[in-house]
C-alpha cells in the first residue's frame, strides 16, 4: 500500500469545532472530495462526550452541575458510554475510508488498538486488550479509550489516549458505563514528570503507531510529527 | 411489494447489533441513500442507510433492541401498502421462525425487562408454537407491548418503574423519559405495586449518621493498587515523632493531688488526646472498606491490651465525648476484664482507631501493626528524661517517642502528619485539647 495518511494536528481546539470539522470532513471523504484519509490530533479542554451506548447511571452529575464545574458536556454519535476529554491527553480522530482497507468495524477497532499499543509499547508502557471491553489497557487500568463512527464506511470519532490527563475529572462520570474501572495515564504509569518532553514523545509514537497499524505509506523524512 | 431492510454485518465478526436510534419515523418518505437508523456493535455506531426508496412503511425493532445480523428491521414500500393484516410481507415474516443463527441465550431480540413490562396475563401464547394463532396484528406480536421510547424503557428498568403504570404522554400514549422521570419521582404512590429495587448508586456523603461511605476516587484506586502491589495487603507507612510530656507530667500530677476519681494513666490522656485530635482530623478517623472508604463520623478508640494468649483490642465507645475521668474508668474495666477474658465480642470490635502502649514495657518506640479495617494505630513508647535542647539550653525533658503506622490507601503522609501535629500539641500544652 503507498497511501499516505495526512495528519494535522490541531493543538488545542474546541470540541465543538472540531466535531464539525470531523463531520464534514467525513462528508466530503464520503462524496469523494477528499482523497486522502485524515488523522486530526487535538487537545480539548475539560468536556464530557455521550455516545450512543450512554446509561442513565454513567453520568452522576447533572450536566448543569458538570457546566458549573467548567465541563461542558456533548451528547455525540459515536459508539460506546460516556467518556472525558481534557488537557494532557491525546485525541485522535481518524477519517478513514475504510472501503479502501477493510469494511469491518470490528477490524477497525481492533487496529485503531493495536496502534495505540504500539505507541504505548515504545514509551515503555505494557498494554493490551480485555476482550469485550474496547481500549487499551494496562494491567487492569484504562489507559486509552475508543468510540467510533462510520458513515458509509467512512470513520471519525476515535480514540483518546491519557498521556499527563488530570485523572479526577474521570470521578465526574462512571468511565464506560464501567462501575469499578481505574483510569491510568502514560505519566501515571511511568511516574514521569517531564510532562512537555512525554507529550511530544507521546504524540509522535501515536502518529507512528496508527500509521503502522494500519499499513500507511508515511515515513520520518515525510512527515514532521514522526 | 415491499423492501425488507435487515441488520447489516459491519463486522464478519459481527453476530448482532443494538439498534441504537431511528433516524425515519414510520409513514416517513425514503429515498435511496437516506439514513434509516443508526446501528452499534462493540464501540463503533454505523448508519443503516436505506436501498430502496418508498415510504418507511414499518419499524420491525423498537430502538433499543439487539438484533441478529440480517434479521429484518424494518420495511420500506408504497404508502399504504399493507404490513400488519394479512399483507404478504407481514406473513412472511411472522411464519419465518427467524433464522435462529446460533443467537447467545442472553441476547433474545428485545431487552428482557419488555418481557416483564408486557401488558399482564392475556398475551400469553398457548405452548411454543406460533402457528396456533392466526396471524396476530403486528402491533400485539411483538407481545401486546406498552408504547415507550427505548430510553424511557431504560429509565424504567434502572427505577423498578413499572410501564404499564405510567401514562404516556408521547404520541399515541406513547411513554417517554420524562413521564418515567416524573412517575419515579412523584414516588410509590404512582407505581401501584411496591417494586423496590436497589438505587442505581448509593447516594454520597452525609454529615449525618454514624459514618459516611466515599466511593472511591481514581487517585484513591490507583494509590491502593500501587501500594498493596509494593508492600502487601495493607500498604503501612510509619511516622515517628518525639513529645515533650513536661505540661503532661504536671497536669496529671495536679490531677492526682486532687485525691479523687480514679487514678489518671498517660494512656488515658494519650486516648483523650487521640480521640480529640481524630475529630479534628476525620480522615484518620476511617476504615478501608475495598471499593470505599468508610469516614467515620463517631470516634472509638480501640487500645492494645496483652492478654495470656496474646493481645485484643477493647474499644471506647464516643471516646471524644467522654471525660478523662470516664475514660479512665472505663479502660481500666475493659483492660481488666480482658484480661480475664470476660470481654463479650462487641465490646473488642468496630473500633475506628487504634492505640497501643508498650511504655509501661520500657520500650522507647516501635511500630504497631494495623488492626484492619481500621487505617491508623498510634504505637507509644516510654517516657523517658533525655537532654534536649530546650529555650537555648540543654535540659533534661520528660520526653515520649510514638509512631503512627498509617494504610496509604486512607491515609497520606501529609495527612498523618497533621494528625500527629495536632496531638503533639495536645500533649505538649493539655489546655488544647478543651480549647
Amino acid at each position: 500500500m503507498s497511501r499516505r495518511l495526512l495528519v494535522h494536528d490541531l493543538g488545542h481546539r474546541e470540541y465543538g469545532e472540531v466535531l464539525e470539522l470531523q463531520r464534514d470532513l467525513c462528508r466530503r471523504r464520503v462524496a469523494g472530495a477528499l482523497a486522502t484519509d485524515v488523522l486530526l490530533l487535538v487537545e480539548h479542554q475539560p468536556v464530557i462526550t455521550l455516545g450512543r451506548g450512554t446509561r442513565a447511571t454513567s453520568l452522576p452529575l447533572p450536566p448543569a452541575e458538570l457546566e458549573r464545574r467548567g465541563v461542558s458536556v456533548f451528547e455525540v454519535e459515536r459508539g460506546g458510554d460516556v467518556t472525558y476529554h481534557g488537557p494532557g491527553q491525546i485525541v485522535g480522530y481518524p477519517i478513514l475510508d475504510l472501503r479502501e482497507h477493510r469494511q469491518d468495524l470490528h477490524w477497525y477497532l481492533r487496529t485503531l488498538e493495536d496502534g495505540l499499543i504500539q505507541a504505548l509499547d515504545a514509551l515503555h508502557v505494557e498494554a493490551g486488550r480485555i476482550p469485550g471491553q474496547t481500549g487499551v489497557w494496562t494491567a487492569g487500568r484504562k489507559i486509552a479509550s475508543i468510540g467510533v463512527h462510520a458513515k458509509q464506511w467512512v470513520t471519525f470519532h476515535g480514540f483518546a489516549l491519557n498521556i499527563t490527563t488530570d485523572l479526577s475529572y474521570f470521578d465526574l462520570i462512571v468511565p464506560c458505563g464501567i462501575e469499578q474501572v481505574v483510569m491510568t495515564s502514560v505519566a501515571e504509569e511511568l511516574l514521569r514528570s517531564d510532562g512537555e518532553v512525554l507529550w511530544a514523545e507521546a504524540k509522535r509514537e501515536v502518529v507512528k503507531g496508527v500509521v503502522q497499524a494500519f499499513g500507511f505509506a508515511n515515513s520520518a523524512d515525510q512527515d514532521p510529527l514522526w | 411489494m415491499s423492501t425488507k431492510v435487515v441488520m447489516e454485518a459491519l463486522s464478519p465478526t459481527m453476530e448482532e447489533g443494538r439498534l441504537v436510534e431511528w433516524k425515519k419515523s414510520e409513514g416517513e418518505a425514503v429515498a435511496v441513500g437516506d439514513v434509516l437508523a443508526e446501528v452499534e456493535t462493540d464501540k463503533a455506531v454505523m448508519e443503516l442507510v436505506a436501498r430502496a426508496g418508498g415510504t418507511l412503511l414499518k419499524q420491525v425493532v423498537p430502538a433499543g433492541a439487539t438484533v441478529p445480523v440480517s434479521e429484518l428491521v424494518a420495511l420500506i414500500g408504497e404508502p399504504g401498502e399493507p404490513t400488519e393484516n394479512g399483507g404478504a410481507p407481514a406473513q412472511e415474516q411472522a411464519t419465518q421462525p427467524a433464522p435462529d443463527r446460533n443467537r447467545p441465550v442472553s441476547m433474545p431480540p428485545a431487552p428482557p425487562e419488555d418481557a416483564a413490562n408486557e401488558a399482564p396475563g392475556p398475551v400469553q401464547m398457548p405452548g411454543p408454537g406460533v402457528e396456533s394463532a392466526a396471524p396476530a396484528p403486528a402491533s400485539a406480536s411483538p407481545g401486546g407491548r406498552i408504547k415507550a421510547s427505548p430510553l424511557a424503557r431504560r429509565i424504567a428498568a434502572e427505577r423498578g418503574v413499572e410501564l404499564a403504570s405510567i401514562s404516556g404522554s408521547g404520541p399515541e400514549g406513547r411513554v417517554v423519559a420524562r413521564d418515567v422521570e416524573g412517575a419515579a419521582t412523584a414516588g410509590p404512590a404512582a407505581a401501584p405495586p411496591p417494586a423496590p429495587r436497589a438505587p442505581a448508586r448509593a447516594p454520597i456523603s452525609r454529615a449525618e449518621g454514624p459514618f459516611t461511605d466515599v466511593p472511591l476516587s481514581q487517585i484513591r484506586k490507583t494509590i491502593a493498587k500501587r501500594l498493596t502491589q509494593s508492600i502487601g495487603p495493607i500498604p503501612t507507612f510509619y511516622l515517628t515523632t518525639e513529645i515533650d510530656m513536661e505540661r503532661a507530667w504536671d497536669a496529671r500530677e495536679a490531677l492526682k493531688a486532687l485525691g479523687e476519681g480514679p487514678k489518671i494513666s498517660f494512656n488515658d490522656i494519650i486516648l483523650k488526646a487521640v480521640a480529640a485530635a481524630l475529630r479534628q482530623h476525620p480522615a484518620c478517623n476511617a476504615w478501608w472498606q475495598d471499593d470505599h472508604i468508610r469516614y467515620w463520623n463517631e470516634i472509638h478508640v480501640s487500645m492494645a491490651v496483652a492478654i495470656e494468649e496474646g493481645l485484643i483490642t477493647p474499644v471506647i465507645r464516643h471516646t471524644d465525648v467522654k471525660t478523662l475521668r470516664e475514660i479512665s474508668t472505663e479502660s481500666k474495666d475493659l483492660a481488666a476484664r480482658a484480661r480475664d477474658r470476660r470481654l463479650k465480642p462487641e465490646e473488642y470490635t468496630g473500633g475506628t482507631f487504634s492505640v497501643s502502649n508498650l511504655g509501661m514495657l520500657d520500650i522507647d518506640e516501635f511500630t504497631a501493626v494495623i488492626n484492619p479495617p481500621e487505617a491508623g494505630i498510634l504505637a507509644v513508647g516510654r517516657i523517658v528524661e533525655r537532654p534536649v535542647a530546650h529555650e537555648g539550653q540543654i535540659a533534661l525533658r520528660r520526653r515520649m517517642r510514638l509512631t503512627m503506622s498509617c494504610d496509604h490507601r486512607v491515609i497520606d503522609g501529609a495527612t498523618g502528619a497533621e494528625f500527629l501535629k495536632t496531638f503533639k500539641a495536645m500533649l505538649e500544652n493539655p489546655l488544647v485539647m478543651v480549647w
